[in-house]
């Protein structure tokens, strides 16, 4: 009976929580305006900071590291990186001071294109969402750059790789920072040529580079897709009904909202001060007074109306009603299809190539070939996120559009099972690493595909922690391990490397969902919003749906973390002592298996394996004498001071723990994972528990001044399924993570069970598809790549020989005409008067007899035409 | 209608005749100069500038016979507006006339300057050489301006008797005999053939001069469809008018080597020693060109010359003669792509060009008159000079073979460098004077207007792009091969002299060709125009 | 400086002048080289310099106002006149060739320090082979670059245009690669079939506006248009013979002109559109419009005209490759945009589409052709040719955004194939040939040169921060907005684009070593000289473009709304 009580107070809690959720947001959106903005002069210094290490390493760095040795190298690096957190740091002090609804900081550099419809300026803003990412880039990319220090010790491209690593977090940066489409492009296309370079940054590796131009050459495959919704975008707001350049005053804005029967059409003339000329140079003019107080227009509360790359003015014109703008664009249909959906899904073609979702996610795993740090940054950070950000960064546009939202948290779930399910099998620490990014990032698609744009935002800081963690902490393994990335090879590191040990420890609970890591709150934030998300889905079961996915991906999550932390850390150490080297040349598949494979042959094992494992083989071997860490050789490698500390011997003897720049990064990292749990801390504890700064998350409550447009339509077609609900599903993820918990455990613990094993060789079939990734590379091989390569050889064929044909074939043609004409004369004429001459010769005395003979003869011919013609003109008298 | 041109009688016409008058004793002087000069060395040189010293004599000549009348009034010099009809109106001295006299001047002064240093021209042979293109000389200026059929038949016989003797002038060689040979067959049956078609226009007509026949031609055809009306004997009339201005059209065609009476051509210039053959391809060509204008224009013209599109017996000749500008022009280019032996390509490629002045007589009208002339005027330099060059390549090795020319850039570079500059200049490009030429004839056409003009005018400028490539075939052989020997080939300074002319003048017309136009211009009122 | 363009377009004859002069005097043939080096490079600098200047003193902020105007007549009797002037359009593109006639010459430069071990006798480098009359003929051709730029009468236009053609042919002819003579006289041949057409619409134009009936119907059909035109002093009546006229120069009148901007102002009232059916049933107009279409489309060179450009480059030596890419390719696009568009709009919107539809092919078709070069200039020859379809696209979509990027498209990739070239230049002067398989690995032997040259790829393809994305995305956006199935398609060519340059940088550069090539020199300092200004700027233009974007886009807008206004 109490609990029955207790439930029941907790939903009749949950009910009136809901009912005043919903009256702040009916509140929050008749307040809501346009954007207000504080315009700062320092911002620029933010991502200016690395571009000015990059400069400097990438045009000096190879004399600084011959001239005075690797440390100065880094020291810039480093540097840089320190010096644009301390600038983000400044900035997010000033944000705090500003009231939420100002939150939104503008630093204009320079007008770059100014094009007709097309103004695109150089300048940053920072709101609450990119101050977050701004942090997290500058702080755990600093992370990473110190870990690199260490990590890249003895590499000779040292510098190389910090400026590579300095450009990364550039681009970076322009991506979250620049507050027009333009310039996240910039950086989005950015952040892609920088993993094109650190994956290819051992380049001798031909599978690097491979690996590195697969990487860019699918993220063109996603901008394509990105460019054309842009450009959709743009053209669905220019359209012709409204001048450009004009500016609403507020109080209209008021009026026109109050007006039932609000047209348009009918009366924009009404509503907008008309500015007759169109000229460029007009625009240039307004754009020059924004120059001079971008806070004129805001303080006049003005709206610029039309086409604009300029996230801000997309968002005043699509969620102040008053506009327009938001009616004409649900109304508006692009060959039939509902433009706002078309605009949302191809812009999120960019997402799933940026962000490794299906089908463009294939590219991700193959990354793994660059240094473990990259892929700590780039893709388990930083960059693979961009999409998640983008989607979130246009919540008022994707917001509008359920179809699109449906196929984002769709696309997102789908990811996240598929990719577990691979991750489930893999024996490359790295490769768990990566499929389980996939996977998370699924999550996050989830997240910001439901509406919970918060909750995405969340699991991406939170994914940032723990991935790195567990990133930095495998590369920390591999190092350890003399390159060896077969966790086969592994196992019992606990003893030799507990520092490492700990932290992946933690990081694995944060992921796997225990309630005392970070992870277990966003993910859990996410299912209950997909749960709850009701009219967000075009059909409220497909919410339902996207939870039980996600909730199965949940403990299939928690099986592998934990598989990997068992087969890596616990047990006997397997690895080869002394000559890691062997590792590489071993088959991947467990013997047993392979044994039970037999019926298929081993080659076609290899042949399937070849595209995306190949990288990571080269990654165990040493392909790249020099280019590699260790490769220095064992005299470059017995002076590394960690070494030393380590153990007495450098290459060959037991794994041994990295050195202190990586682990007390590490542990950072893993404080990390637990200290974020309060920013997004679970509100309904905070409602039962009347702790008020719980009410509400702290994330959300930071975020909600960007969220805030989107907000209203989200929550008005949300499912409100009660805090009741909330709690069960709770308990439910909470279940999932110790269910694929244990199963780890009895499966992998000390590698004692042979259960996997039998399993294996029970469904060889499925074993051998799943392992191979479903053959989804290959099948892009066979049809995309070959089919391209044909068709450019047939057309290069085509080319030669028909187009240059038919050139070449006129100049023959002439050519033979030529030689006609010549034959007629030679021949014809030469030939009749020479056949004359000769017979002139033989009768001698040619000239004489040969003129009077032949011309007379002509004349007699003269003679008779002309009888011919006087006898018709007599016949006719 | 024409203007009241004086006519005067012999005796006050002789002063307007003084330059023929020079030319004909010019020409007994050097005969005798050739008897009086056996022994001397330096006889090439002194007969050479002798006959040069005729012809600018004759110059000033026609210049003080172009301003009588003026100076008659007491008026100063200027060159005359108003024609004046000689004897009794055989031949006529108006601006026309008085233009192509200065080119044939000056085609044949060069001529004789390209002979002096030639070995083709033996030095026993050089008066007999000289004085036969001066009665050329004269025989051109008489078909230039004689506007009388019998003193048109005259010149013409008279430039082409004296040709056959030149064409066969190097003794002992084949292709030369071959060539005064095929010349005097064709020559013959050509002439043969105008006279008779005069002959027959006469008995149609009734008048054998121009002027007076525009009026009779015009009734005649009238007259022929007033029968067509009611009878059917106009069929005979509208034949034997056509096929007498077929006839007289075959003459023309045959001294201006145009499709199909062109076939003389290669192997004449081809068997004729190189400077007469520069001659042939230029003077007779003009006066062919002078004649043919006097004929449409002044015979067959309605409304005194400016329109000759009005049909003449049932036939538009402006379009035939298009039809012959238009093959002419693409045989002779096709022909010329393919030979080797410069001198056979240079007579196909002056084929093509008579085929490009066709275009000028197609158009049919004063700018088309005009362009011609301008385009004779620039077809004297470019032509010449190409033919000079090959004079100078075949002087010693006596091959005009065009492997002769491989690596000229470095054997005899100003020479190569020179004859790039004509070739391009004949190909059409600006800015050398033969795109000047080119110009203005296809500005004629489009000035025109018409449909068919315009598919001539498009023929016109791809034949120009198709004569580019054997005329940058040259130019590549020159510059871009290597030469079978390294040795410089010697050119006479008096060859590079007259080279450096040529050359000045192809680039300064083409650069600024006003002075081209006013000339030209200035020649337009003809004997018969208004 | 009053005549600082005639400056500019002449300062390379006096080079020409001075080289020529000294043919004459005795010298030993190294002597004499040196010589002419240092005149073209001093005559090209002395330009270069002037086109800055012209640059800094050009006044951006006045629409439609042709600026350093020269007028004087040239040939009276035909009313052709040397006149010469530079508009937003025109003068960037004036500044971009003498620039890259600069770059050009200092390329031609001798590459090697001294003796040159890479060096074989049987084939001397072209740049020891008869230098003068090399520097001659570049500094003919630059004068004709630059002569055509600034040209606004069409016959001086004509003219400048053609006298580029000789120069190239030797230039590719004498000083080119093994089938450097069939190369040569295939562009020649090519060319010339164009330009005699573009002759042909120029003279009829020319009579066309003197034909007074013209003039009346226009005057009767439409009498605002013809109003607007006497008002604006465009047409005037002549005293004398009391027939309308144009003002010449020097005051007097002209019955008939060949000045682009008069024709242009009588294109637009609608004048060349009163002539009837011409030729086999197509208007005069339209057919006008044809002939100098091709003629221009032979230059840009639009598919399937393009033949002649391959084997061009290929056998073209590096300068003349990038001059003939950084240019003479921007030629094509100038004309449209200066003769085609003003002159004849109503054909121009009629044709449009069918240029929008060649665009569309020139980008995806030449970039497929790309993918399967295997020889490196000929690669970056097709790359060219894809990437000027852009300007072809944004040209047909008459917005203004898609033509601004057209047009910025000309500079850009005027900046950019140069350097693409040049860098091909540098391995084909150390290793003697371009196949791609035939490398390897070389990025461990030539780490600068390797950055040089991805840093040319990335902005050959697209990508943002540096200047090919700019124009490449004003011109999709542009042409979005009326050919939103056009541009989808040539935005798959981003792909194929990166897919083709990443591939080559992958087998020239990536791998394991060629041991053939262990020990490849680097770029040397005359290669710096020219790769790094051509690098900075692809950055800057990146980063900056209203720089450029700026200067064309008054008069180009201009252009746009005047041409639409019909």
């Amino acid at each position: 009976m109490e609990i029955l009580s207790q439930v029941k107070d907790l939903v009749l809690l949950a009910a009136q929580h809901g009912a005043e959720g919903a009256g702040e947001a009916l509140k929050h959106a008749e307040e809501l305006g346009p954007q207000k903005f504080v315009t700062v002069g320092y911002l620029w210094l933010i991502p200016f900071f690395p571009l000015l290490g990059f400069a400097t390493n990438a045009l000096a760095g190879h004399w600084i590291q011959r001239r005075f040795g690797k440390k100065y190298v880094s020291y810039i690096a480093v540097g840089a990186m320190v010096l644009s957190f301390a600038v983000a740091m400044v900035a997010l002090i000033q944000m705090l001071g500003l009231p939420p609804s100002d939150q939104y900081m503008v630093n204009f550099l320079w007008n770059m294109i100014t094009a007709g419809d097309i103004q695109a300026n150089l300048s940053f803003s920072l709101d609450p969402l990119s101050m977050m990412m701004t942090l997290i880039i500058t702080f755990i990319g600093g992370l990473i750059h110190w870990y690199s220090t260490g990590y890249m010790a003895d590499d000779p491209g040292y510098w190389r790789f910090f400026c590579y690593l300095n450009l990364f977090v550039f681009s970076m940066l322009m991506l979250v920072m620049g507050d027009n489409f333009v310039l996240m492009f910039f950086g989005w296309e950015g952040v892609g040529l920088c993993s094109y370079l650190l994956i290819g940054f051992w380049y001798e590796d031909i599978e690097k580079a491979k690996a590195a131009v697969k990487a860019f050459v699918t993220n063109r495959v996603g901008d394509f897709g990105f460019v054309l919704g842009l450009f959709l975008l743009f053209w669905a707001l220019g359209g012709s009904w409204v001048e450009r350049a004009n500016v609403i005053p507020p109080r209209e804005t008021r009026w026109a909202t109050a007006d039932p029967n609000y047209k348009p059409q009918a009366q924009s003339g009404t509503f907008y001060e008309k500015d007759p000329s169109l000229s460029p140079s007009k625009a240039a003019t307004t754009w020059e007074n924004y120059r001079r107080d971008p806070a004129s227009s805001a303080s006049k509360g003005g709206i610029r109306v039309g086409p604009t790359f300029t996230f801000r003015e997309l968002r005043d014109q699509l969620a102040v009603d008053a506009t327009g703008v938001r009616s004409r664009l649900t109304g508006m249909t692009f060959f039939g299809i509902p433009l706002l959906a078309l605009i949302g899904i191809l812009l999120f073609v960019g997402a799933t190539a940026k962000s490794a979702q299906i089908p463009l996610y294939v590219w991700l795993p193959d990354a793994m070939a660059g240094p473990t740090p990259v892929s700590a940054l780039i893709h388990a950070a930083t960059m693979v996120t961009a999409g998640v950000y983008m989607v979130a960064r246009l919540n008022f546009l994707f917001a509008l559009s359920t179809a699109a939202m449906t196929v984002i948290a769709l696309t997102g779930a789908a990811t996240a099972m598929f990719a577990a399910t691979i991750g489930f099998v893999q024996n490359d620490i790295k490769k768990v690493l990566a499929y389980s990014t996939v996977s998370q990032l699924g999550f996050m698609f989830i997240g910001v595909g439901v509406g919970a744009y918060w909750a995405g935002v969340y699991h991406l800081l939170t994914h940032a922690f723990f991935k790195a963690c567990l990133f930095l902490g495998s590369g920390s393994v591999i190092l350890g391990c003399h390159h060896e990335q077969d966790m086969r090879k592994m196992g019992g590191l606990k003893r030799f490397m507990p520092l490492t040990a700990k932290t992946y420890l933690y990081a694995c609970i944060a992921i796997a969902g225990f309630p005392i890591a970070n992870g277990f709150f966003s993910k859990d934030e996410i299912l209950w919003k997909a749960f709850d998300s009701g009219s967000n889905m075009l059909d409220p079961s497909i919410g339902k749906l996207i939870w039980v996915v996600g909730w199965l991906t949940a403990c299939g999550t928690s099986f592998y973390m934990w598989r990997s932390y068992y087969m890596t850390f616990t047990g006997e150490y397997r690895g080869a002592r002394g000559e890691a080297h062997l590792g590489g040349h071993a088959p991947l598949l467990p013997a047993l298996v392979t044994g039970s494979l037999a019926s298929l042959p081993s080659s076609s094992v290899d042949a399937h394996r070849a595209p995306t494992d190949s990288p990571q083989v080269r990654d165990m071997r040493h392909p790249d004498s020099g280019a590699d860490p260790h490769a220095a050789g064992a005299a470059g490698h017995a002076d590394h001071p960690d070494h030393k500390a380590a153990e007495g011997h450098g290459h060959g003897g037991m794994p041994h723990e990295s050195p202190t720049s990586m682990t007390y990064v590490l542990v950072t990292l893993a404080i990390g994972c637990a200290a974020t749990i309060v920013l997004g801390f679970w509100a309904p504890l905070g409602h039962l528990l009347h702790i008020d700064w719980m009410q509400e998350p702290m994330l959300e409550r930071w975020l909600s001044p960007t969220f805030a447009p989107s907000r209203e339509l989200v929550e008005s077609r949300g499912a409100a399924s009660g805090t009741f609900w909330e709690w069960l599903l709770m308990f439910a993820s909470i279940g999932v993570a110790f269910a694929g918990w244990l199963i780890a455990r009895a499966f992998y613990k000390d590698a004692k069970s042979t259960v996997p094993e039998k399993l294996a060789a029970a469904f060889p079939g499925l074993y051998r598809v799943v392992y191979n990734k479903y053959y989804v590379d290959e099948l892009y091989q066979a049809t995309v790549l070959r089919g391209t390569s044909i068709l450019a050889k047939a057309l290069a064929v085509f080319d030669n020989v028909v187009i240059d044909g038919i050139v070449n074939a006129v100049a023959v043609v002439g050519r033979f005409v030529a030689n006609i004409d010549g034959a007629i004369d030679k021949y014809l004429v030469d030939g009749a008067v020479n056949a004359l001459a000769e017979g002139i010769v033989e009768l001698g005395g040619r000239f004489r007899r040969l003129q009077t003979g032949r011309i007379q003869n002509y004349l007699y011919a003269a003679v008779l035409g002309a009888l011919l013609v006087i006898g018709i003109n007599f016949l006719v008298h | 209608m024409p203007p009241a041109a004086t006519i005067l009688d012999n005796a006050r016409s002789l002063p307007y005749f003084l330059p023929e008058t020079l030319l004909t004793l010019g020409a007994m002087g050097i005969f005798l100069l050739d008897l009086a000069t056996r022994r001397d060395p330096r006889r090439i040189p002194i007969i050479a500038f002798t006959s040069v010293a005729v012809l600018v004599l004759a110059t000033i000549a026609t210049y003080y016979a172009s301003s009588l009348p003026y100076l008659a009034n007491g008026q100063r010099f200027t060159p005359m507006q108003r024609p004046v009809a000689l004897f009794y109106g055989l031949i006529v001295i108006d601006p026309w006339a008085v233009l192509f006299k200065y080119i044939f001047w000056a085609v044949t002064a060069l001529a004789i300057w390209m002979a002096a240093p030639s070995l083709e021209i033996t030095s026993e042979r050089m008066g007999e050489y000289c004085a036969l293109l001066l009665s050329i000389a004269v025989g051109m200026s008489l078909m230039a301006s004689s506007t009388d059929m019998l003193m048109m038949v005259i010149g013409v016989e008279l430039v082409s008797m004296v040709s056959y003797a030149l064409a066969g002038f190097r003794k002992h060689n084949r292709k030369s005999s071959e060539a005064a040979l095929k010349y005097v067959v064709y020559g013959g049956v050509a002439s043969g053939m105008m006279l008779f078609g005069m002959s027959y226009l006469y008995g149609l007509l009734g008048s054998t001069n121009v002027a007076a026949m525009a009026p009779l031609l015009q009734r005649y055809t009238e007259r022929v469809f007033l029968m067509n009306l009611e009878s059917s004997q106009a069929g005979a009339g509208q034949l034997a008018l056509v096929l007498a201005v077929v006839l007289v059209l075959s003459g023309v065609g045959y001294k201006i080597a145009s499709v199909p009476w062109h076939m003389w051509c290669p192997d004449v210039y081809e068997g004729a020693p190189t400077p007469f053959t520069a001659f042939l391809s230029v003077g007779p060509k003009a006066a062919g060109f002078a004649l043919a204008v006097r004929i449409l224009y002044g015979a067959m013209s309605q409304s005194g010359g400016q329109d000759l599109a009005t049909v003449v017996a049932g036939i538009p000749w402006p379009a035939v003669i298009g039809v012959i500008s238009a093959a002419t022009m693409t045989l002779g280019n096709f022909a010329a792509l393919n030979q080797t032996n410069l001198k056979r390509m240079l007579a196909y490629s002056s084929i093509a060009h008579a085929g490009y002045l066709l275009m000028g007589l197609a158009a049919a009208s004063a700018t088309g008159s005009e362009s011609i002339a301008i385009y004779l005027m620039v077809y004297l330099f470019m032509n010449l000079g190409a033919f000079l060059v090959v004079g100078a390549v075949a002087r010693l090795s006596g091959s005009e073979s065009i492997f002769e020319y491989r690596g000229l850039s470095s054997r005899a570079p100003f020479a190569a460098v020179a004859f790039a500059i004509f070739l391009f200049s004949l190909t059409g490009l600006p800015p050398l004077a033969g795109f000047v030429g080119k110009f203005h004839l296809f500005k004629s056409l489009i000035d025109r207007g018409g449909a068919w003009q315009i598919t001539l005018a498009i023929i016109g400028v791809l034949n120009s792009a198709v004569s580019l490539y054997y005329y940058a075939r040259i130019v590549r052989t020159m510059f871009l091969d290597q030469p079978l020997t390294p040795a410089p080939i010697p050119v006479p300074r008096s060859y590079n002299v007259l080279l450096g002319v040529l050359v000045i003048g192809v680039i300064f017309f083409g650069l600024y060709f006003d002075g081209l136009r006013r000339i030209a211009e200035a020649s337009l009122p003809m004997f018969g125009h208004s | 400086m009053d005549h600082l363009l005639s400056y500019i377009i002449f300062a390379p004859i006096a080079g020409v002048i001075a080289i020529g002069a000294s043919l004459a005097v005795p010298m030993d043939k190294p002597q004499r080289d040196q010589f002419s080096r240092w005149v073209a490079l001093i005559c090209a600098g002395v330009a270069f310099v002037l086109g800055l200047y012209l640059w800094v003193v050009y006044d951006g902020s006045t629409a439609g106002k042709i600026q350093f105007i020269e007028r004087a007549t040239w040939i009276p009797s035909l009313h052709i006149e040397y006149f010469v002037g530079v508009d937003g359009i025109s003068v960037s593109m004036v500044i971009l060739s003498t620039l890259i006639s600069f770059i050009a010459t200092i390329a031609s430069m001798p590459w090697w320090r001294g003796k040159d071990e890479h060096d074989d006798p049987e084939h001397p480098h072209f740049s020891v082979v008869k230098v003068p009359g090399y520097m001659i003929m570049l500094l003919i051709l630059q004068t004709g670059m630059s002569g055509t730029f600034a040209a606004l009468d069409m016959f001086l236009f004509f003219v400048f245009w053609e006298v580029m053609l000789l120069p190239m042919y030797f230039l590719i002819g004498i000083w080119g690669g093994p089938r450097k003579e069939y190369a040569a006289i295939k562009f020649f041949l090519y060319t010339l079939a164009g330009s005699v057409l573009l002759l042909l619409a120029i003279l009829a134009l020319y009579y066309r506006t003197g034909d007074q009936a013209l003039l009346q119907r226009l005057a009767t059909v439409n009498p605002e248009a013809f109003r607007r035109l006497v008002d604006a002093g465009t047409l005037a009546m002549d005293p004398q013979s009391h027939a309308w006229a144009y003002r010449m120069a020097e005051g007097g009148f002209a019955s008939n002109t060949f000045n682009m901007l008069t024709m242009a102002k009588l294109g637009q009232a609608g004048l060349f559109d009163l002539v009837g059916p011409f030729l086999a049933g197509i208007t005069f107009a339209k057919l006008m419009w044809i002939f100098m279409f091709i003629a221009f489309a032979v230059k840009v060179p639009m598919v399937p005209l393009h033949t002649w450009l391959p084997d061009a480059h290929v056998e073209a030596p590096t300068p003349i490759s990038v001059i003939l890419a950084g240019i003479l390719l921007k030629m094509g696009i100038y004309g449209m945009l200066r003769m085609n568009w003003p002159i004849l709009p109503a054909a121009t919107a009629s044709f449009a589409p069918a240029v929008s539809v060649f665009g569309v092919i020139n980008i995806v078709y030449a970039a497929m052709v790309t993918l399967a070069q295997t020889d490196l200039k000929k690669l970056i020859a097709y790359s060219s040719v894809s990437h000027m379809g852009f300007s072809l696209l944004g040209m047909a979509s008459m917005t203004e955004s898609g033509m601004s990027g057209a047009v910025l498209n000309l500079f850009t990739h005027g900046i950019i194939s140069p350097m693409l070239f040049l860098i091909v230049g540098v391995i084909y002067d150390r290793a003697h040939h371009r196949e791609i398989e035939g490398f390897g690995g070389i990025a461990k032997v030539v780490p600068e040169y390797t950055a040089l040259m991805g840093l040319a790829f990335f902005a050959s393809l697209g990508l943002p921060g540096l200047a090919g994305f700019i124009s490449e995305f004003l011109v999709l956006n542009g042409a979005f907005a009326n050919l939103p199935w056009h541009t989808a398609l040539s935005a798959v060519s981003v792909i194929i684009t990166a897919a083709y340059y990443l591939w080559t940088i992958q087998r020239v550069f990536l791998g394991n070593l060629n041991p053939k090539y262990a020990h490849l020199p680097d770029v040397n300092w005359r290669e710096r000289l020219t790769l790094y200004p051509l690098g900075a700027l692809a950055i800057l233009f990146g980063f900056y473009p209203n720089v450029m974007l700026r200067l064309i886009n008054t008069d180009l807008f201009a252009l746009v709304r005047s041409v639409k206004g019909v």
